[in-house]
């Protein structure tokens, strides 16, 4: 490219291929020839892939249960109208029964579903500081001020973590039994509450503030939990590796869902006898229900699910990609009819001239 | 010698604005006038400093900042980054603000580099050495302390440093040559001559001892018109009163050429000169395409105002129930829930508005600047478009029509020196029905004496013989002609004898032609020598003849005249001049007879000019000096007494004979109007030449073919009937074809329908024009209209400048509001060159002056063609890409986001990250649709060029039409929703990893915001027709930067950032094979729509191009593997 042909007029400009407009190119068209066989092709390529999907995601299993208990018999309507009024609610628990008449093949996930909580409104997503949350001492004592109303305490002292994210903390707990023969005794399924959130996040992203004299608890001296909190972050906790700011739970719910409804990963199963999926037989779910949710009209489910290598159930891509592919086999029929009517006609049409 | 045209035009803005004081009064060396004399009102006048530049050093950036902000766009920008800084807004204000600064700081850097660049200039210009007298001695001084009253000197080669009355000059007689080429680019000489009164005053201190005062008009931009008058006084005498013109005033910036030096006296100095004055820019001419823009820009506008409007109601509806305005888990602070309603909902109107406003973005204006800017280099980089023979290429002066010459429906062409070469030849003279041909010359070799004439009649008499000398005589004396010596300006003449011919030069070539076919004919003009031309006649004699004045030629009375006295003191006027404007003042000759001829030339295409005498006695040339002089003294009106005391002078004039000058049809200028006549346009020819001249060399270039019926509306025509009767007889006979006719036909071949020429005339054209008494002046010209309309050629001859303008406003603002272009090289087209939408300039031989006003200009007609057909069609279809590309790839980007804040509890919480949000238009996208704009070629050049007709298919702004318009407005609203919904239902209560692990709404964001940037750059993949690597490059690249920066964004945590909320979210969301899928299902049924329409419209209806396309494909299957392949050695370094 030579720019310097720019000196208008006097001289004569440089013959160059880009002065000319005249460089090399390929100059495909978009022609029904063209767009015919890759219609088709496309459209069988997108049915194939779409049954592949469908069925794989027809052979995940997947068991929930709302246990918000406003309706149906539950045993946790009790607790729910001991959620009247808002925080903090006295501690409840209920359970949910269930069985399974085959094995429920693994690895298994337990999620916990909220809907109408909307994570991703502006002023909720917004109310949190990560440098407070990746660890760093001046922004544990200075949280920000999108952290407001959650940035400080009446008292003054600075809430770690701040915000509304953290001070929503999901509070409920589940835990997992399985009785092998009917009658027999409830054995707990060892939920193994690791791996639930992102490596980066709670390795990288999230920090705990650096211990004071090998103390977590004296690192956060100073600082006050969020007002709904029963207990300071530093006791999230029994595991040394797992509380604080990289407790696992705290990361999880830290991520912001995209919609007003949700999941999110509560627990792993995939322990003991149960590495290879849930054996069949009574299982009973332990909830501790703590988290009001009827306030805003919401419901809580618990949810087991398995996974393959596309996530969990998902009927939406499968029919997604056959319903395209279908489509385009239809449009290639179409085309093709046009195709050959009208071929004739341009070619007569091109003899006339 | 047009230039009374752009002096009209020029009186005409500026009439008004030097009322208050009419007149200025100089001393001439600031010495006060004897007591006595009339009493002035002194003035103050600015030095002579030029400032040109715009800006200090102080103010340059509050003053630049407030310009810039001046434009409607910047200014909506700049708003809406203050919103976002003052209120609580869901984007960050660098988003808006980034971009906006990046606009205004490279605009405020060119335009500071530029305005450097003319400080640079002003202060060479203002600090160049001047020679000035004081007290009787040289003094030299900078430039900027040259004060109004000073009497300067100024030496050969020197530009003049301000606008000076001629006093003296070192030659003799009084003369210096100028050329004015940086002034007006007109590079022949032109000679000015000192004040008569003062022309003696040859020393310093001579011109120390002068004693006079000038009253001059207060300075207009006007460059050949200045009226003064100079008052010298002597010891003795009543001060002698002379007349000044624009032959007394040398003009800043043009140059001393052939004279030793002069003297001069300042008049006009700094911005008050006639240069500074002409600084002023010509008014700004707007696209088609640019308006269709910006009605483009208000809808989008009230998109954005009514999305905004729509969230803010439904989300106080919404809010309506506690627990959702203010949920447990998400409290307000104190200061928010205190604050008011109303206000409240104006806030979160106004971030409504910012989070869309994206969807008319700032890029889109540098885009299309940028597009404007580079792409205009292609019309001056094209080989083909440059002359060889005059070493010129085209030249753009404004880039801002660039694709307005895809549009153009109406051409208005001169014909001398735009269709005709302007290249004139003597072809023969006919004198009182002889006709004398002189004979070729032989290289050069004029051929001596009476050989050279062919007698066709039988040979004269002798009363004959003397008015055939005195024809030869006319000829040689009357006109402006300066001989131009290269050597030595005072030295001998070399005789024409030696086999050398002198070169004339004049602005008109005419003249030329003329005075060198008489050389031919035995009579050869030596030089105007002390007021006397000599001549050398048949017998090698010299004749001398004193000038006694000049009646110079102007374009409304089509003729000059010179008053001679010759050596036996007989006094004559010779006048030369068209045939209409002699006839009537002959009373003498053999009329008839050279009538005929001429108009049997004129059928021929030749221009002619008829010959004419008179005698005067002294008594007789007495009065017609005094007639003169009161004339040219006169300060006000001297233009219109001047021509009054012509009209009395030029009468009773015996006819001598006429001539004839063939000006050959430029090459290819028959091609090119065929090629343009079959790309739809209308060409129209607009001359001030006799009819029959004209319609000649409109047959000759294929403007009227044979079977065009010609419709005439000439004063003759209307002399016999009314022109009420006319107009509707014609209007009659053209529509009651064109009735029949279905307008399709219009767009179809036309070969068996008829086609209509009309040829009219200057006057009946003001007919026209003329507003009635009864007050209905529109009737006339919408039936003339109506009748233009359909003829596909209209010849307009007898044409003054300024009506070439009128009838380009005329079809201007008719109806259909069609976009015009008019081409023209000579002064006289400078007014209907800026009254058209594009106004074409040819680089030709009467001056710069079209050329410098003009949009464009070209060294030939011919180029016209590769400009419009090529340059024009790639220019419009490139833009009219950019711009609805541009608004589609907005709208797949802002309605997602739209659609989100229904699940967001409409609280403003944007989709994408800050980073997206601003580097979406900035980086992500713009780079192929830049260069698909300054690339692409649906069709190849050749294909363009030899088909004409697929102009049509571009014509009246198909590309930007409202359908256009809404189904590229669809397609982004259909693709945003596949985006969003494919996202939604994807993410919809699952989860997408084999880990098990949960996305959040930032994935949601990063997998929307993956999909349409694939999609958008695939869809102007699809829209390209012309790979080269470049475009490869950019289309490829853009999208590989895209996934590098999301890497690199996503991959580090950025210290800089108060939030992390994009750490690993796109890596993430890459390593889970479900996004893919989604990623590949929806790009698929994005564009599958738009597929679908390409093939079935091109199997369907397709347009011409369509065809063109298809066809080549077809052809060039073949021989495109073989090319290819011997091509990619080449391509690789083109």
């Amino acid at each position: 490219m030579t720019w310097s042909a720019a000196a208008r007029g006097a001289h004569q400009p440089d013959n160059t291929a880009f002065t000319q407009q005249r460089l090399p190119a390929w100059q495909p068209l978009l022609s029904a020839s063209i767009a015919l066989p890759l219609f088709f092709c496309a459209g069988l390529a997108f049915i194939g892939l779409g049954l592949g999907l469908f069925y794989s995601s027809n052979g995940i299993k997947e068991l929930e249960y709302d246990y918000t208990g406003t309706a149906g018999p539950g045993g946790c309507s009790a607790c729910a109208l001991a959620d009247r009024g808002r925080a903090p609610p006295p501690p409840c628990s209920c359970a949910w029964h269930f069985s399974l008449p085959e094995l429920f093949p693994g690895p298994v996930y337990l999620y916990y579903e909220l809907t109408n909580f909307y994570q991703n409104n502006r002023r909720y997503s917004v109310s949190r500081d990560d440098a407070q949350l990746s660890g760093l001492p001046s922004a544990l004592r200075h949280p920000a001020n999108e952290c407001a109303p959650y940035q400080r305490r009446a008292s003054g002292l600075p809430i770690a973590p701040c915000g509304a994210i953290a001070n929503s903390l999901f509070n409920d707990s589940f835990s997992l039994w399985h009785q092998r023969r009917a009658g027999g005794p409830y054995v707990e399924v060892p939920l193994d509450r690791t791996g639930i959130a992102w490596w980066t996040d709670c390795h990288v992203k999230f920090r705990n503030p650096p211990p004071v004299n090998g103390s977590l608890a004296l690192a956060f001296h100073g600082t006050a939990p969020p007002p709904n909190w029963p207990r300071p972050v530093y006791a999230l906790s029994p595991d040394p590796n797992n509380t604080g700011f990289v407790n696992q739970d705290f990361v999880v719910w830290m991520r912001t869902a995209a919609l007003p409804t949700f999941r999110k990963l509560y627990a792993r199963i995939r322990q003991g006898n149960y590495s290879a999926g849930l054996p069949r037989g009574s299982y009973a779910v332990n909830i501790a229900y703590n988290y009001p949710v009827r306030a805003f009209g919401g419901r809580k489910l618990v949810v087991l699910s398995n996974i393959s290598w596309m996530g969990g159930k998902n009927p939406f891509l499968g029919i997604a990609y056959l319903a395209v592919g279908s489509l385009c086999i239809l449009v290639g029929f179409v085309m093709l009819v046009v195709y050959i009517r009208y071929q004739d006609q341009n070619d007569e049409d091109e003899d006339e001239e | 010698m047009d230039c009374s045209l752009a002096r009209t035009l020029v009186r005409r803005y500026c009439a008004g604005e030097e009322n208050w004081v009419d007149s200025r009064t100089i001393y001439v060396g600031h010495k006060e006038p004897p007591p006595g004399a009339e009493a002035y009102i002194l003035q103050r006048h600015p030095d002579n400093r030029i400032v040109s530049s715009k800006y200090t050093f102080w103010n340059f950036i509050p003053k630049n900042l407030f310009e810039q902000f001046r434009r409607i766009a910047n200014f909506y920008f700049l708003i809406i980054f203050l919103v976002q800084l003052i209120i609580d807004t869901p984007t960050s204000p660098v988003t808006s603000g980034l971009p906006l600064f990046f606009v205004i700081t490279v605009t405020a850097i060119k335009q500071g580099y530029e305005d450097w660049l003319r400080h640079k200039a002003d202060n060479a210009m203002n600090q160049c050495p001047v020679h000035f007298i004081q007290h009787g001695k040289l003094v030299r001084k900078q430039s900027r302390k040259l004060r109004v009253g000073d009497i300067v000197m100024v030496k050969e080669d020197e530009t003049f440093p301000c606008d000076l009355i001629f006093l003296s000059s070192s030659r003799g007689d009084g003369t210096c040559h100028v050329t004015t080429a940086s002034l007006d680019g007109e590079s022949s000489h032109k000679t000015h001559y000192a004040v008569q009164d003062t022309k003696g005053f040859h020393t310093e201190e001579d011109i120390d001892g002068l004693h006079a005062t000038i009253e001059c008009e207060q300075p207009q931009p006007d460059l050949y018109k200045f009226v003064g008058r100079i008052n010298v006084y002597n010891d003795r005498n009543d001060p002698v009163v002379r007349p000044l013109g624009s032959e007394n005033l040398l003009l800043r910036g043009a140059t001393l050429k052939n004279t030793e030096k002069i003297f001069g006296v300042a008049i006009y100095t700094g911005m008050e000169t006639k240069m500074a004055l002409n600084y002023q820019s010509k008014s700004q001419k707007r696209s088609a395409v640019e308006k269709s823009m910006n009605v483009f820009l208000i809808v989008y506008l009230c998109i954005l105002i009514s999305k905004a409007l729509i969230n803010t109601v439904l989300k106080y509806v919404w809010q309506s129930e506690p627990f959702r305005d203010e949920p447990w888990y998400n409290q307000k602070t104190e200061s928010e829930r205190q604050r008011n309603l109303f206000l409240r909902a104006f806030t979160d109107f106004l971030a409504f508005m910012v989070l869309f406003n994206y969807i008319i973005p700032v890029s889109m204006y540098v885009t299309v600047e940028m597009q404007k800017f580079l792409g205009s280099y292609f019309i001056t980089w094209d080989e083909e478009m440059f002359d060889e023979d005059s070493g010129e290429g085209p030249l753009v002066n404004t880039s801002d029509l660039n694709e307005e010459l895809g549009q153009v429906e109406y051409i208005f062409t001169d014909k001398t020196g735009t269709l005709t070469e302007n290249n004139m030849e003597f072809k023969e003279c006919c004198i009182e029905g002889h006709v004398y041909v002189p004979h070729a010359i032989c290289n050069g070799q004029v051929l001596p004496g009476a050989s050279g004439i062919d007698m066709i009649d039988s040979s004269p008499g002798t009363s004959a013989r003397e008015r055939e000398e005195l024809f030869f005589r006319a000829l040689c004396l009357c006109h402006t002609i300066q001989v131009k010596d290269d050597d030595d300006v005072d030295g001998p003449r070399k005789s024409p004898d030696s086999g050398k011919s002198c070169t004339y030069i004049s602005s008109s070539p005419d003249e030329v032609a003329l005075v060198e076919g008489i050389q031919r004919l035995g009579f050869t003009y030596l030089r105007l020598k002390d007021n006397y031309m000599e001549i050398l006649n048949r017998e090698n004699d010299m004749e001398r003849f004193e000038l006694l004045e000049i009646l110079s030629f102007d374009s409304v009375r089509r003729r000059m005249s010179v008053i001679v006295k010759s050596a036996t003191g007989e006094i004559y006027l010779f006048c030369k001049g068209a045939d209409s404007s002699i006839f009537p003042r002959v009373i003498e000759g053999k009329v008839d007879q050279i009538r005929a001829r001429v108009e049997r030339n004129a059928v021929e295409g030749l221009r002619t000019l008829c010959v004419a005498y008179k005698r005067l006695n002294p008594e007789e040339y007495e009065g017609i000096c005094m007639l003169l002089q009161a004339a040219k003294v006169a300060l006000q009106d001297r233009e219109k007494k001047l021509a009054e005391a012509y009209e009395q002078i030029e009468k009773d004039l015996v006819l001598l004979g006429a001539t004839a000058v063939e000006d050959r049809l430029q090459e290819k200028a028959a091609d090119t109007i065929e090629a343009l006549q079959k790309a739809g346009i209308k060409v129209w020819v607009l001359t001030g030449d006799k009819m029959e001249t004209a319609a000649a060399t409109c047959y000759a270039c294929k403007l009227f073919r044979r079977n065009t019926q010609l419709l005439e509306l000439t004063t003759k025509k209307i002399e016999e009937q009314s022109l009420h009767d006319v107009l509707f007889e014609l209007s009659k006979t053209v529509l009651r074809h064109s009735g029949s006719l279905t307008r399709d036909n219009f767009s179809g071949l036309s070969a068996d329908m008829q086609d209509y020429g009309l040829i009219i005339d200057g006057a009946a054209l003001s007919l026209i024009m003329k507003p009635r008494e009864d007050g209905s002046c529109g009737n006339y010209r919408e039936l003339f209209l109506e009748i233009c309309r359909n003829c596909s050629a209209v010849l307009c001859c007898r044409m003054a400048p300024l009506q070439k303008a009128q009838i380009v406003k005329l079809i201007k603002l008719s109806k259909e509001h069609p976009i015009t272009l008019a081409i023209g090289d000579g002064a006289n087209d400078v007014s209907m060159i800026l009254e058209a939408h594009v106004g074409i300039g040819v680089i030709g031989k009467e001056g710069r002056q079209a050329a410098r006003n003009s949009d464009y200009a070209v060294p030939k007609f011919k180029h016209l063609k590769k400009m419009l057909l090529v340059h024009g069609h790639f220019y419009y279809i490139r833009i009219s890409e950019l711009v609805q590309y541009f608004f589609y790839k907005n709208v797949c980007f802002i309605f997602p986001q739209f659609l989100y804040q229904f699940f967001c509890g409409f609280s403003q919480q944007t989709l994408y990250d800050t980073a997206y949000l601003t580097l979406y238009n900035i980086s992500f996208t713009s780079l192929p649709i830049l260069l698909y704009s300054l690339m692409e070629q649906h069709v190849s050049i050749d294909t363009l060029r030899r088909d004409p007709s697929l102009y049509r298919d571009i014509a009246k702004n198909a590309l930007l039409r409202w359908r256009v318009f809404i189904y590229w407005t669809f397609l982004g609203v259909f693709d945003a929703l596949v985006f969003f919904f494919g996202a939604y239902f994807m993410f919809e209560n699952t989860t997408v990893t084999s880990n098990g692990q949960i996305f959040g709404n930032w994935t949601f964001g990063t997998l929307v915001f993956t999909v349409m940037v694939f999609t958008v750059t695939l869809k102007l993949a699809l829209d390209t027709h012309y790979w080269t690597w470049i475009n490869h490059f950019v289309i490829w690249g853009s999208l590989l930067f895209y996934i590098v920066f999301s890497l690199l964004w996503g991959g580090i945590i950025w210290p800089f950032l108060n939030y992390q909320r994009m750490y690993y979210v796109f890596i993430q969301m890459l390593s889970s094979g479900p996004a893919w899928l989604v990623i590949i299902l929806l790009i698929t049924v994005s564009l599958l729509p738009d597929v679908l329409k390409k093939v079935l419209c091109r199997q369907l209806w397709p347009s011409a191009t369509e065809r063109v396309q298809t066809k080549n494909q077809c052809l060039s299957v073949e021989q495109s593997t073989i090319f290819m392949l011997s091509q990619t050695s080449s391509s690789l370094s083109f």
